[in-house]
């Protein structure tokens, strides 16, 4: 090839003849792509689909949602029905008469062997089982299991998770907890979420004295011990709905304006920001839409991750006596009334705690799930 | 280096000043009054109010109060909860046991997860690996007050092996061992958190080209990873570890009460409800005093681990 200066004869000489195009008339020998191009939402969906666990977890979670919405209206008790005479009825669900937790059965323990035959005492078919027996002081005695429902003379009654001490059903008061607590966990993290997005883009895209001044006012916030936080807000503002899930806000907002922020101060300076401010978009556009949408992955991330710890900190305040208001009742507050009769009627306290640690394994692997989904270079952490 | 610790305990003196001041502010502007028994004539009410100062305007109240802390280092006295004893003497007997049972749990779960965490990385995708990680799943998850009941209901009250409640003893030992359960479900969370976090950066490092350098030149493989991998991958954990610290006393609250113990938490809640209020002062101020603390205490080792850290580095 030569290469031709503006002073040389022969180029002042050339004709426009002289040129021709390279490549209009011959094939472009390029492979043509055969597939679709994936967004990063389907890759990040894809990605997700291959790993089973989230999937079922995703799958229980909708389970847990659906049973919490429709659970209540799915027997014919309501949540704050009291009876004191059928108070602290264990489990019995129609068809496990076999299995011990879930057949309405307690044992009672020393009883007379005479008396068992007694029907004022003991009500027709209301002994199970007789065993453990034992000659005390030339008295026969024995402990006996029986049909709680039918000692206590509501035979016909099925409580499937039991009754509470104010004989109220406990299947209705799990799943309307479970309604609250979710409730409470979405509303505090979707609060959450959308203050620090806004605080972390507003102190990220305007930096300097702005910056400085609103993360240290977010510094002095996080200062505060999160128990002693809470605890002010809700003497403070009284434990209603409202005030329990702003308590979980209060603090946890900083940790999402930081991520943002940090999102931030990574893309602010880029071409294709520079390119859009030079075209003349204005401050809001830019933010929302051109550098937020980078942080869609952290940010989903995080809301699925703070679900469960929500739902933790609301069942921390049930616990110290700063839960919702009675009679409405969430998971939080069924287990520390349970406790306290844990030895007595442990079946008060299993239900419920299993469905907020199934709850909480759900949404920790559907967490993860999302992240790896999103971030695969985060694998494992 | 002084320098910083000083800049770090003036800003902490701030934090604890707000921290005071809101306590204050709140705890008197809710609606209850400290002496509402409807027995005491107004007579006598009136003394007690003028004797506290309760009469006064808010703002007095407080200025009173900061006066009385910041010249005599008066906190008050426990009104309700133990009448007429000065509140850090109420407060005396509790801390200790509370800060026991915290710092013991977080400070023997860092080790034992680091060790589960290496474990867990070095046999990667073996059925070692995957037991570990179903455990760290299931201990990040279920909260500890659920592993408390569990462990009440099974391993002290079916078998026997531990007290039900915390038994107050002359014996350490009986003590001691009453302190066990809470202890222990206070510590599977760290516990798990760090042995995921530990086998999450012991497999990069493991990965890394320096692992390999080191193997090129005739290291085995454990000594790699005992010289090389396991020192660079615990300094990241450190990065988990301090928001623990962070929040050491908040935790136990829940598993004090299942348990019975006698801690700050039951204390926090009665006085809270009794309208205790300097009292309740008194411990939000301790609960803000130790977080804080430990995390400048945890900062400050940062630096001495890792000789990266420069502390209170300015831009260059």
């Amino acid at each position: 090839m030569r290469i031709f200066k503006a002073t040389d004869p022969e180029y002042l000489s050339l004709k426009r003849e002289d040129f021709k195009l390279h490549t209009r008339e011959e094939e472009i020998h390029d492979a043509k792509f055969e597939t679709k191009p994936v967004g990063f939402f389907k890759d990040a969906m894809l990605r997700f689909g291959k790993n089973t666990a989230s999937i079922i977890a995703f799958a229980i979670i909708c389970i847990i949602v659906i049973l919490s919405a429709f659970g209540p209206m799915m027997n014919e008790y309501g949540y704050n029905d009291q009876d004191l005479d059928r108070a602290n009825l264990p489990a019995r669900i129609k068809g496990c008469e076999g299995i011990n937790l879930l057949n309405g059965s307690t044992v009672l323990k020393n009883r007379r062997k005479d008396n068992l035959d007694n029907t004022e005492k003991y009500p027709e078919g209301c002994i199970l089982d007789v065993f453990n027996e034992t000659v005390v002081n030339g008295v026969e005695m024995c402990d006996i299991r029986i049909d709680t429902y039918i000692y206590s003379g509501y035979g016909d009654d099925y409580f499937w998770f039991g009754t509470d001490y104010l004989g109220r059903d406990l299947w209705t008061r799990v799943w309307r907890g479970c309604r609250i607590s979710l409730i409470i966990a979405f509303a505090a993290v979707l609060t959450n979420v959308g203050f620090g997005v806004i605080y972390g883009s507003i102190a990220g895209y305007y930096g300097g004295m702005t910056d400085m001044v609103m993360m240290r006012f977010a510094e002095i916030v996080q200062a505060f011990p999160n128990i002693v936080v809470m605890t002010l807000f809700i003497m403070y503002f009284g434990n209603g709905l409202f005030a329990i899930i702003m308590a979980l806000v209060v603090r946890d907002w900083v940790g999402t304006a930081t991520l943002i922020r940090a999102q931030f101060y990574r893309f602010k300076d880029s071409e294709y920001v520079l390119a859009a401010r030079t075209l003349g978009t204005k401050d809001a556009v830019l933010i929302f839409r051109h550098i937020l949408p980078n942080a869609i992955g952290p940010i989903v991330t995080r809301t699925m991750i703070a679900i469960p710890s929500a739902i933790f900190a609301e069942s921390f305040l049930a616990y110290i006596g700063l839960g919702i208001r009675a009679p409405e009742a969430s998971l939080g507050v069924l287990l520390s009334h349970a406790q306290t009769v844990l030895l007595q009627y442990p079946y008060q306290t299993v239900f419920p705690a299993v469905l907020i640690s199934v709850l909480m394994i759900s949404f920790n692997l559907f967490g993860n799930g999302l992240r790896d989904a999103f971030d695969p270079t985060q694998r494992g952490t | 280096m002084a320098r910083y610790v000083m800049q770090r305990l003036l800003a902490m003196l701030l934090t604890l000043f707000i921290i005071v001041t809101v306590a204050f502010l709140v705890i008197r502007l809710m609606p209850s009054s400290i002496y509402d028994d409807p027995t005491i004539s107004a007579e006598v009410l009136d003394m007690i109010q003028a004797k506290y100062h309760l009469d006064r305007p808010l703002i007095e109240q407080y200025g009173i109060f900061m006066k009385n802390v910041l010249l005599k280092g008066d906190w008050g006295i426990s009104m309700k909860i133990q009448p007429n004893i000065p509140v850090f003497q109420v407060l005396g007997g509790k801390v200790p046991l509370t800060l026991f049972i915290n710092l013991v749990s977080l400070l023997a779960s860092i080790p034992i997860g680091l060790v589960f965490g290496a474990f867990a990385a070095i046999k990667k995708n073996t059925m070692t690996d995957h037991g570990i990680s179903l455990f760290v799943i299931l201990f990040i998850s279920i909260p500890s007050f659920i592993y408390a009941t569990l462990l009440q209901y099974f391993a002290a009250y079916k078998f026997g092996w531990f007290p039900i409640t915390y038994t107050v003893s002359d014996m350490a030992s009986v003590k001691y061992l009453s302190l066990f359960l809470p202890t222990l479900s206070l510590a599977l969370d760290p516990m798990a958190k760090v042995a995921r976090y530990m086998r999450a950066e012991l497999i990069e490092s493991l990965n890394s080209e320096y692992i390999l350098l080191a193997r090129t030149k005739g290291f085995t493989r454990s000594k790699a990873i005992f010289r090389h991998a396991i020192r660079n991958s615990c300094i990241p954990v450190l990065n988990i570890v301090v928001p623990m610290f962070a929040n050491v006393l908040g935790g136990s609250l829940v598993v004090e009460s299942i348990f019975a113990i006698p801690g700050m938490g039951s204390l926090m809640i009665k006085s809270i409800n009794a309208n205790d209020h300097y009292l309740t002062i008194a411990i939000l101020l301790i609960y803000s005093l130790v977080s804080l603390m430990t995390v400048l205490v945890v900062d400050l080792l940062y630096a001495v681990i890792d000789p990266r850290v420069r502390m209170g580095g300015k831009k260059q």
